[in-house]
């Protein structure tokens, strides 16, 4: 054992002085995940500002009918509508950009009306972001339009609003805030500390084994007291405790973009961290260990085989692939947590981090996930300690 | 003492490396030590000399534990490389010239790492680290980088390594490969400072110079066996060639390869 601590304090040393791993473990998840989200809300929030706020221009065909839609959206701000346009010339002016709408009413539009019938209204635009955001503007105008036209027909024939209305669907959402965090953040949360985890562990796991290869630094160690199982467990846990706070980094991180996001009101965020619980975060963490163990394991087995730093790299890069593709699963609506699912390494771990948040966590299954976890874990350990004793892997390239 | 009885290793070969010898033609199985029997003993220095690959890398490294053996015994200390690998590790130095050490730790660092892995305590480890570093005068850049440091100043951490913890056995692979002069006599200073302070030594190389200037004990091995074993004084003395040089030539051509 105390080998192993010498082991381990030595690696854990020589990993903090190297540049490239301490940027990949903390000021990598640090300022990429603050500099990421922070992007997001403030590039969204000045997409949304800029498309409300553009001035956009409608043509309007009404061949003399809806006097009082026309109205309404002339009174609308940021529009400027064109009337001097052909219909068949509509769809050349909204692909040259003239126009943004074209709002073309049928002719006797207001004579079916009058008569209590449908009169037919057509909406040209290009569908984009910017414009879906600025439709809403025109179909603010239509909806008050055709309140004003149903209420004026209720009222002449002495009519409730329950005459048009005949089942009113009352919607009573039962689940609590905590859930619905559990179902919002709950899903974006391992997307982070899982990559991160990931991300953390694999220079680290490069550096102590196929680094040392390639700096010939391996041959002495052999040579020294230390058993092949202690040099490994010795390596391995810097490995682990490397994704451990990578993970806990990246979580940091994204903490202070939320709290740092004009979005979120500071209320609604101090109610969401007094929804969850220490207890949530415990288990959280919980669930990290053993994950972190698992990748520890994976990266230094592929790490000590590979012959240099780069075939190292090489070797480890479409790893990250195993480790996304459970978690994007994972954030598929409809994918729970289930016998099966608790099963499945990394998306249990996924879908296991938004019931926790929830609330909704079943023991059972919980527990099948930490079972599938340690079960795995302590494989990829055995595992990775029998390789490393392995002539050919060692002294590969050597 | 290292005593070596009828060792062999024999390596699994990958396609690639069949590629590489005879042209893919060569059998699944390389022979790199084949019955290969000798023993050291404290006190002189014994010399493994061959061409490059003839096996004597693999023969140390075996003595050194970090490959085993296909067939075959070493003892060294009076411990089984095999089933005591720990206890022999804890008796040997082991130095390469191709071994490097950590470029981000320091000397000082390093030597305490080494220390810790050979469980020294606290008394002795200062006592003898102070010794090495006068010695071999490393006190003035003992708090440096190892990357900061010269090929000269990281030559004689490696020597701090090797002996910081008094080994009984000292192994040397080819130490002098890549040096310059003057490193190299540093090596060879510490050689004869082993011998004289009663440890086994073994080196290898295929430098002739080293050979005449250090060997009490000479085994020339070639393509993994081993073609003479026996006193320097008595390969001296048998010479028939003009030189040692063309005798090792002459010893390796009649066993069927040219050095």
């Amino acid at each position: 054992m105390k080998r192993i601590l010498v082991i381990f304090k030595k690696e854990l040393k020589d990993t903090l002085r190297d540049r490239r791993t301490v940027m990949m473990m903390v000021v990598f998840p640090l300022v990429l995940i603050y500099l990421v989200m922070s992007l997001t809300f403030s590039l969204s929030r000045s997409q949304t500002r800029k498309a409300e706020e553009k001035v956009i221009t409608v043509g309007l065909i009404t061949t003399g009918n809806a006097g009082v839609f026309r109205e309404k959206l002339a009174k609308s701000k940021n529009v400027v509508i064109k009337e001097d346009i052909a219909v068949a010339k509509i769809s050349e002016l909204i692909q040259a950009k003239t126009l943004d709408f074209a709002v073309v009413f049928e002719e006797g539009f207001d004579r079916k009306v009058q008569e209590k019938g449908s009169g037919d209204v057509q909406l040209y635009y290009k569908a984009s972001n910017e414009n879906s955001i600025a439709k809403k503007r025109i179909d603010a105008v239509f909806t008050e339009y055709k309140k004003e036209l149903l209420n004026a027909r209720l009222a002449e024939l002495k009519l409730d609003r329950a005459f048009v209305e005949p089942v009113k669907v009352n919607i009573n959402d039962l689940s609590t805030a905590k859930e619905k965090i559990g179902e919002s953040i709950g899903g974006l949360l391992p997307y982070f500390f899982i990559l991160f985890c990931f991300l953390g562990a694999m220079y680290p796991a490069i550096d102590l084994a196929a680094g040392e290869k390639e700096r010939a630094t391996i041959e002495t160690l052999l040579t020294s007291p230390a058993s092949r199982l202690q040099i490994v467990i010795g390596k391995f846990m810097v490995v682990t405790l490397a994704g451990i706070f990578s993970a806990l980094v990246a979580i940091l991180a994204l903490y202070m973009s939320l709290r740092g996001a004009k979005e979120i009101p500071p209320e609604m965020f101090d109610a969401l961290f007094r929804i969850i619980e220490y207890r949530s975060i415990g288990m959280l963490l919980s669930l990290l260990v053993p994950l972190c163990v698992f990748f520890a394991a994976l990266l230094l087995s592929v790490s000590i085989y590979a012959r240099s730093f780069k075939e190292a790299q090489s070797m480890v890069t479409p790893l990250n692939i195993l480790v996304i593709v459970p978690v994007l699963i994972g954030l598929f609506p409809g994918i729970k947590l289930t016998a099966v699912t608790a099963l499945i390494p990394v998306l249990n771990v996924s879908l296991a981090t938004k019931e926790i948040i929830s609330g909704t966590i079943q023991t059972g299954l919980l527990v099948e996930v930490y079972v599938s976890l340690f079960v795995l874990a302590a494989a990829g350990l055995y595992f990775c300690a029998q390789w490393f004793k392995r002539e050919e892997v060692i002294f590969r390239g050597i | 003492m290292i005593r070596v009885d009828k060792l062999c290793k024999q390596f699994k070969l990958s396609r690639k490396q069949k590629q590489e010898i005879e042209g893919g033609h060569a059998h699944n199985t390389l022979m790199a030590v084949a019955d290969v029997s000798f023993t050291c003993t404290p006190g002189r220095i014994f010399t493994l000399l061959g061409p490059n690959g003839a096996g004597k890398t693999t023969a140390l490294r075996m003595m050194a534990t970090m490959l085993k053996p296909t067939s075959g015994t070493i003892t060294i200390a009076g411990f089984d490389t095999v089933k005591e690998a720990g206890q022999v590790r804890g008796k040997i130095g082991f130095l390469t010239g191709s071994t490097a050490l950590y470029e981000r730790l320091t000397p000082n660092e390093i030597i305490k790492y080494y220390a810790d892995l050979h469980g020294m305590d606290s008394d002795k480890f200062k006592k003898r680290k102070q010794e090495l570093f006068t010695l071999l005068g490393i006190d003035e850049f003992a708090d440096r980088r190892i990357g900061k440091l010269s090929t000269g100043m990281k030559q004689k951490v490696s020597i701090a390594r090797t002996m910081i913890h008094d080994p009984e056995v000292v192994i040397f692979d080819e130490p002098t490969v890549g040096l310059d002069v003057i490193t190299a006599r540093s090596i060879i200073q510490l050689i004869r400072s082993c011998k004289e302070q009663s440890k086994t030594v073994i080196f290898s190389t295929h430098i002739m110079g080293e050979v005449s200037l250090l060997s009490d004990d000479l085994a020339i091995i070639h393509k993994g066996k081993l073609l003479y074993n026996d006193t320097y004084e008595q390969f001296f003395k048998q010479l028939k060639s003009r030189t040692i040089e063309d005798e090792f030539i002459r010893i390796v051509s009649s066993a069927g390869g040219v050095a």
